[in-house]
Formats: structure tokens, C-alpha cells, sequence
């Protein structure tokens, strides 16, 4: 089995403030890790880090993928002034052959032409999930991806997550909301 | 291509940002000849200091949130994780900036130009200068948007300022120049030059210190 992902001892601090220590983990193709912790435990920290946003204090982390990483953060990366369809092409999905289909399921296909500020949160984070979605990569990285979901949607997520576990490709996430996906769980308090 | 596209469209879409600068550089070329005596005979001489301090503080309006709207949103995250090279991301913001603001209001300039000194020949000298300044000053200030991306404009506005003085000490003498009939190629290469340098330097610097401000 193919390791997308090393990390080996592991430590990152803000100021003076440790956030984790020697943390060691590593996920194979077609594996998820669940990162739990409470607020400040440094879940994003250590996204931003396995996305190359941010350096660890110590330690080393091998990547082991050809394509870019899917990175989901808690920024949606929308123009509020623009509409969904200019938004999409932004987001490069615009001519993406399964585009139609996913506005379809989320509920977006009548909204192409509607400002994203007039949009609901809900609505703007499922905009910014297509870019998971209609992804290619090896390495999805999410952070707190369910937030400001309905049930319906965190249910599609999580069938697109388990679909992409069994095409190989690597998933790595936080979460406070429980996502029925067969993941190991990375404990961040006691790292 | 795509990349220069899609901020061409996110500018061009967002009119606040390009068409305000442009009305509040037509507002002060405007205002000019009015406050003062329209048949004074040194009204060309000051026209000029009108001209390079206007140009110098539309530019610093027009960059105000070149970064910041991009930070807030978490689309220089994305950049930052999926364009290798972040200052050619940068350099294309930079230019689609000019392109929309920096050219326009080189063109305006050379016209409020001919407009006070019924000039065709300086007016059409004005318009590579202006072309080049206008460079320059969005890239020095973008410089200074990125320092200060989480502390407001204002201090980056001042750590840029002494950056800018030198290069208005050179349009001073590039106005002198034209006035006295001298050739001011010299200037404008000198000009070019600058730009040069500040091309190839600043989007890398200031990509450094956005990456800083994404961690």
C-alpha cells in the first residue's frame, strides 16, 4: 500500500504556546485519518501544515502525491460580488463533465446567476465543496467541512468521501461533527 | 492566461475598485484649473506637481485592498497552495491592476495635458512616462499593502512613502526636461530601469511576506 503521507515527530508552536509535540502518523492511499481536539488543540495548524501553508517547528513530513492537494479550509474562496457561474469559473470547474450533476444534487442548479452575497452560508459553503467535488487530487485536506451543511448534504459528502477512499485517493480531516467514513482518529490533547 | 483572465474578471466585476481611483483622479485634474487664476501663465508649472501627486495617490487608493479582499476570502490560500509560484501570481495582479487603472489614467493625464498646455508633442511625451509611473508606484504600494495586509493601509502606505520620494525627485526633473526643450529620454529610461528592477524583485518579496502572513 502506497504511503501518500509521513509525518515523524512533529511539533509546532505558536509564540510560546505548544500546540503539539512529536506527533508521528502516516496515511496510505485509500485511508482517512479524523483529527479530533478541542478549540485551540492546533487542528487547523496541522492542515495548514500538511498543505504546505505553514511550517512545523519540528519534525518532518514526507509527501508522496503527483497531483496539487484539494484543500478545503474554513475560507470559502469566493468573490461575494460575483455570481455562481463566474465563481465557478474561478474556481476552474466551470467545464468540468460531472458539474451539472453535483448543482444538480446540492440544490444549485437554479442559483447560476445569482449574486453568491445573496446567498445563504449553507448555500456558499456547498459553492466552495464542489471544488472538492470535481477535484483530481491524491491528498483531500478539509477542515471542519460539515459547518453550515443541512443532513442532506453532510450525506452526500460523506457518499463522496467513502467513493473517493475506494478510488485510492488519501483523506485527511477535522471534524466536531461525526461523518460516517471508516477513518483512524488522530487525537491532537494527548499528542 | 487563465490565471490573467480570472483577474481580469474579478476586477473588472468589482467597479469600485478600478473606477473609483479613475473618477478620483478626473475629480482632482478637474478641480485643479478651477481654484486657481485659469489665465495665469504658470498655470503649466504647477500642473505638473498636480499631476505627479495625484497619480501618486490614486495609485495608493487603487491598491488598497489588492491583497486583502483575496486574504480575507481565502483565495491566497488557495493560491498559495496551488500556484507554485506565488510571485508570478503577483506579478499578473499587479499588471491586470495597471491595466484597468494604471493605463487609463496614464491616458487621461496626457489629455488633461494637452488640455492646460494645448500640447500635442509633451502630451504624447506624458503618456510613456505616466505609463511607467503609474508601474512603478502600483508596485511599490502593493509592496506596502502586503506589509501591513492585517494591520490596515495606513502603515504600509508609510513604510512605502520614503520608497516613492526619489522616483518624484526624477519626474521633477523630468518635467524641468521637457520644459526647457532638452531631450528627457534619459529620464524615461532611467524610469524604465527602475521598473525594471522593481518588476522582477517586489512580486517575490512580496510574495515572501504574504506567505508569512498565511501562516
Amino acid at each position: 500500500m502506497k504511503k501518500i503521507l509521513v509525518a515523524e515527530n512533529l511539533s509546532y508552536k505558536i509564540n510560546d504556546t505548544k500546540l503539539f509535540q512529536n506527533l508521528s502518523f502516516s496515511l496510505n492511499e485509500g485511508a482517512a485519518i479524523h483529527i479530533l481536539g478541542s478549540n485551540g488543540s492546533g487542528k487547523t495548524s496541522l492542515l495548514k501544515i500538511i498543505s504546505g501553508l505553514t511550517k512545523q517547528t519540528k519534525g518532518k513530513i514526507e509527501k508522496n502525491y503527483n497531483k496539487d492537494i484539494c484543500f478545503i479550509g474554513h475560507k470559502n474562496a469566493l468573490k461575494q460580488y460575483l455570481t455562481v457561474e463566474d465563481n465557478l469559473s474561478l474556481l476552474e470547474i466551470e467545464a468540468h463533465g460531472n458539474l451539472k450533476s453535483f448543482l444538480q444534487l446540492l440544490g444549485l442548479e437554479k442559483l447560476l446567476d445569482v449574486m453568491v452575497a445573496n446567498l445563504s452560508y449553507g448555500q456558499q459553503k456547498k459553492l466552495a465543496l464542489l471544488r472538492l467535488f470535481l477535484n483530481d487530487s491524491d491528498l483531500l485536506v478539509l477542515d471542519e467541512p460539515c459547518v453550515g451543511l443541512d443532513k442532506k448534504s453532510q450525506d452526500i459528502l460523506c457518499t463522496f468521501l467513502s467513493d473517493q477512499l475506494i478510488a485510492k485517493k488519501a483523506l485527511i480531516f477535522s471534524s466536531h461533527i461525526s461523518l460516517d467514513i471508516s477513518a483512524e482518529v488522530l487525537q491532537l490533547d494527548k499528542a | 492566461m487563465k490565471l490573467l483572465k480570472f483577474e481580469l474578471l474579478k476586477l473588472r466585476k468589482k467597479s469600485r475598485g478600478w473606477l473609483g481611483p479613475i473618477l478620483v483622479f478626473v475629480l482632482i485634474m478637474t478641480a485643479f484649473p478651477l481654484t486657481v487664476e485659469i489665465l495665469n501663465k504658470d498655470i503649466d508649472q504647477s500642473f505638473f506637481s498636480v499631476l505627479w501627486i495625484a497619480t501618486l495617490l490614486v495609485m495608493m487608493l487603487a491598491t488598497e485592498d489588492i491583497f486583502l479582499e483575496d486574504f480575507n476570502d481565502g483565495t491566497l490560500e488557495q493560491m498559495a497552495i496551488k500556484h507554485n509560484s506565488l510571485s508570478g501570481v503577483i506579478t499578473i495582479k499587479i499588471f491586470v491592476y495597471w491595466l484597468l487603472i494604471g493605463l487609463p489614467i496614464s491616458l487621461l493625464g496626457a489629455l488633461y495635458g494637452f488640455g492646460i498646455t494645448s500640447s500635442a508633442d509633451l502630451a504624447i511625451q506624458l503618456i510613456p512616462i505616466l505609463m511607467i509611473t503609474t508601474y512603478i508606484f502600483l508596485n511599490v504600494f502593493s509592496f506596502g499593502n502586503a506589509l501591513s495586509l492585517t494591520k490596515g493601509s495606513i502603515l504600509g502606505i508609510l513604510i512605502t512613502m520614503p520608497l516613492v520620494l526619489p522616483l518624484l525627485v526624477v519626474l521633477g526633473k523630468v518635467v524641468i526636461a521637457i520644459n526647457l526643450g532638452m531631450n528627457f529620454l534619459g529620464f524615461l529610461f532611467l524610469l524604465l530601469g527602475i521598473l525594471s528592477i522593481i518588476i522582477l524583485v517586489l512580486p517575490i518579496i512580496i510574495s515572501f511576506v504574504i506567505k508569512a502572513h498565511l501562516e
